[in-house]
């Protein structure tokens, strides 16, 4: 296979900014971004996201005073490890849409095709499969997770088919598909709500205990990462230093070690800081013949006791912490496993080509239709993904499922940077995107303001977004 | 067999040629359906056909496939074969006007099946709507009388997610005012979204800490996402939960305990209802004197119509057996993962 190397201003690595020289004047600021080739863009969604969470905290605990960072329910361990919950499955999607409106395409159709993957693979959990092998038969939720993760792949590589070989336009073929796939998800369940799905395949959606990984785990997960970070790094200067590339001054690289570091610590201490709800550790403690401690009834401790009879909150008791969950981890590992594949594979770096100049990219030797059958498949087999995490969360699946989440993706996608006349866009970017999102949903929500009002604030921020990293663009230049 | 084949097929066209004279036995019910497209729609008619034909009547229809002017054709159509009565599940509950004035032009009585349209001359039969709510709220009342209380209600731009509220309301209001009961959360869904209320749910819950005693959600997909948000906190089957509509998936929650109440608008009991006063009407009984009538005048136009309104059925633990032996779900469907109510043993 020909490897061509395009222009690099739209990969990755190096950045050009790196292989000037250093300008003499040049600001601290400058300075600093230049030495670590951090992403000026990146930085500046994350003050956007971390600004929209402190305005939620202020003013929930305006309304009631809550144990937040800055007073108000909103920046609690328990608000954020839910936040990253109810995110996955929009991020998941959105992943596989970067790439998808880099090539220059787009995909409408992935609401619909999520009901109808859901639907469809219920009815062969609950319908099909329990009854022949039994309830809580482990073959039902593999065989559930395989066939939600096919169908998606099938659906996708013929929206890909039909976008690439029989040459319809990509907006034309994905609006039919969402309107086709939820009338087809409609007939397929007539229209009920099919449930309960399989015990075991509930995990996947994060609202059972057995789908929270612990503390003890989500420290060892977090210490591999912070170890792989460095790794990272330091193979990166090897790499360089081989290549005979600029390299960032040390104390950069430390820095970059160090922030990395610091934002998995971070993000796994609070999820470790999330007690498992009273409830469930009740049950816990019944199932597993667990004895309840007397104690002193409390009305803020996250532990439980017992106060004669009763079951209570208190200080120090009977508790568990909940730590990562299945969801937010599996939207964590397509994160890093798109980022891969679009910054380090051949396929990736076709894909951004194509997105830049499809004409050339085509003249250069790459096949641009087979290209775009598999990224509609990719797009596909992450949908089947997303479906897996909504109807486990939900415990059920219904064609309401998924409808409109098209619109959620695409808006996540675009704030998180990726730009609509293709060949620009990361997939980092996208997960913030759908985490700001999500964030003011929620945040509003959490506020009890009317859903019109969070509707209007989303496509306000769609806008603005766009807006904004035009002009941060237009000045670049 | 053959024989009977016969046998109906000739009582079929005698009936059809002499259904215009006065002294012919069998009477004409005919039905003028907007669509089939949705499932229960074939339901209501299998039901109407089976009681008309019991009742050695005949039974004709036509299907006007989501078509406001096709179902006008239909009608003229149905009106050319005389029959005694026309009943009608309009499309369009204004566009349909003109057609049912033919209809009374022809001296046919006219039965407004479910979709109100506003003619003083039809019978309109349907479910008490605002009585949905009423039920919902009274059954969760009565699982916890006093308390927090949240409400899921359904997309702010459809009426029914108000009627509902408006229901719910007459029922709690003395309660909230008493300060037994506090409204903790209220949010409209968008678009009747299970996976919406769910995560609205979750935000009740984390305001509140957990502190919700119970929910009254507006129909059984919204209390899938509430029964699943609750069940995440450990709290599924502690927090009384209302739905509506029936869903299999629900009267499983109901028999499993997660859900209190489905409330179910038995469809079948809607075809029987209509056409026996069909029957009765074709016979000559008058509107007004036919069981079930009242006086309603709660449309859009406020026109007082003679209406027959059905109480919906809560389906409740005590009366799951019911909703089995009704054909609506089976044993299996209804008992999937326990055998602790009386119904499932």
């Amino acid at each position: 296979m020909p490897r061509i190397k395009f222009s690099e201003a739209t990969l990755s690595t190096p950045s050009p900014a790196s292989q000037t020289p250093a300008l003499e004047h040049e600001s601290v600021v400058t300075k600093f971004f230049r030495a670590t080739e951090i992403d000026a863009r990146m930085l500046g969604m994350i003050a956007a996201l971390l600004l929209v969470w402190a305005i939620f905290d202020v003013w929930s605990g305006i309304i009631s005073h809550d144990d937040g960072l800055l007073g108000g329910a909103f920046l609690t361990p328990r608000n954020l490890w839910t936040l990253l919950v109810q995110t996955s499955s929009i991020a998941v999607m959105s992943t596989g849409m970067v790439l998808l409106i880099v090539m220059r395409q787009i995909d409408l159709s992935v609401g619909s095709m999520l009901s109808l993957i859901a639907v469809g693979t219920a009815v062969l959990q609950v319908y099909q499969l329990a009854p022949a092998l039994g309830v809580g038969h482990p073959a039902i939720w593999v065989l559930g997770v395989a066939a939600c993760l096919a169908l998606g792949t099938l659906i996708g590589a013929f929206n890909g088919f039909l976008v690439a070989y029989a040459k319809i336009p990509a907006f034309i073929v994905t609006l039919g598909g969402l309107i086709a796939y939820s009338g087809i998800a409609f007939l397929l369940a007539k229209g009920e709500t099919v449930a309960p799905m399989d015990q075991t395949f509930e995990v996947f959606g994060g609202g059972i205990q057995a789908s929270w990984l612990g503390p003890f785990w989500s420290w060892i997960l977090a210490a591999a990462a912070c170890c792989t970070i460095a790794y990272a790094v330091v193979n990166g200067r090897r790499q360089r230093i081989r290549f005979n590339f600029p390299l960032r001054p040390v104390w950069a690289e430390a820095f970059l070690i160090a922030i990395g570091s610091f934002a998995v610590l971070g993000t796994t201490w609070v999820m470790n800081s999330y007690p498992w709800p009273q409830g469930v550790m009740e049950d816990y403690a019944k199932t597993h013949n667990l004895v309840i401690p007397a104690g002193v009834e409390n009305r803020d401790g996250s532990a439980i006791c017992m106060a004669g009879e009763q079951v209570v909150h208190c200080l120090n008791g009977l508790m568990h912490y909940t730590g990562f969950s299945l969801p937010a981890l599996i939207a964590i590992g397509v994160c890093l496993g798109m980022t891969f594949i679009a910054t380090r594979t051949s396929f990736g770096r076709y894909v951004y080509a194509t997105g830049g100049n499809p004409e050339a990219a085509e003249l250069a030797g790459i096949n641009t239709k087979w290209l775009t059958v598999k990224v509609f498949a990719l797009m596909g087999f992450l949908v089947g993904v997303s479906s897996i995490i909504s109807s486990a969360r939900l415990n059920a699946a219904t064609n309401a499922l998924g409808q409109t989440n098209e619109l959620y993706v695409i808006a996540a996608t675009v704030i998180g940077g990726t730009s609509l006349a293709g060949g620009v866009g990361t997939i980092y970017g996208a997960m913030i995107g759908a985490l700001v999102m999500q964030s003011i949903v929620s945040g509003m929500s959490l506020l009890n303001l009317p859903a019109a009002s969070q509707n209007m604030v989303v496509g306000g921020v769609l806008v603005l977004a766009v807006y904004l990293d035009q002009q941060y663009r237009r000045r670049l230049k | 067999m053959k024989n009977l084949v016969k046998a109906v097929m000739l009582g079929a066209l005698a009936a059809t040629a002499m259904s215009g004279l006065a002294e012919a036995k069998g009477k004409t019910i005919a039905v003028s359906w907007k669509t089939f497209q949705e499932e229960r729609w074939k339901g209501d008619e299998a039901t109407i056909k089976a009681v008309v034909e019991a009742a050695g009547d005949k039974y004709i229809s036509a299907d006007a496939q989501g078509s406001a002017q096709k179902q006008a054709a239909d009608i003229e159509g149905l009106i050319a074969q005389k029959p005694d009565v026309i009943m009608v599940v309009a499309f369009d509950s204004d566009a349909i006007l003109p057609s049912i004035k033919k209809i009374s032009d022809a001296g046919i009585k006219s039965i407004a099946y479910d979709v109100q349209f506003e003619d003083p001359k039809a019978l309109y039969i349907t479910f008490d709507n605002v009585g949905v709510g009423r039920i919902m709220a009274k059954e969760i009342l009565k699982a916890k009388p006093e308390g927090n209380y949240a409400f899921i209600k359904g997309d702010k731009g459809d009426p029914n997610a108000t009627f509902l509220f408006q229901g719910q309301m007459e029922v709690l209001g003395a309660a909230i005012k008493a300060g037994k009961i506090k409204n903790v959360c209220e949010t409209f869904t968008d678009g009747w979204k299970p996976d919406n209320a769910q995560k609205n749910m979750e935000q009740c819950l984390t305001s509140t800490k957990n502190k919700v005693d119970a929910v009254v959600s507006e129909n059984d997909g919204m209390a899938s996402g509430v029964v699943a948000a609750l069940k995440a906190q450990g709290l599924a089957g502690k927090v009384p939960v209302s739905g509506q509509d029936g869903d299999l998936a629900a009267i499983n929650r109901v028999a499993l305990g997660t859900q209190t109440v489905s409330v179910w608008k038995d469809t079948a009991q809607l075809g029987k209802t209509a056409a026996e006063a069909a029957i009765a009407m074709a016979e000559g009984t008058a509107m007004d004197k036919i069981a079930g009538v009242a006086k309603f005048n709660g449309g859009k136009k406020k026109v007082e119509m003679n209406t027959i309104l059905l109480a919906p059925t809560p389906i409740t633990v005590a009366n799951i057996g019911d909703a089995i032996k009704a054909g609506h779900i089976t044993k299996d469907q209804a008992c999937a993962g326990t055998k602790d109510v009386a119904a499932c043993k």
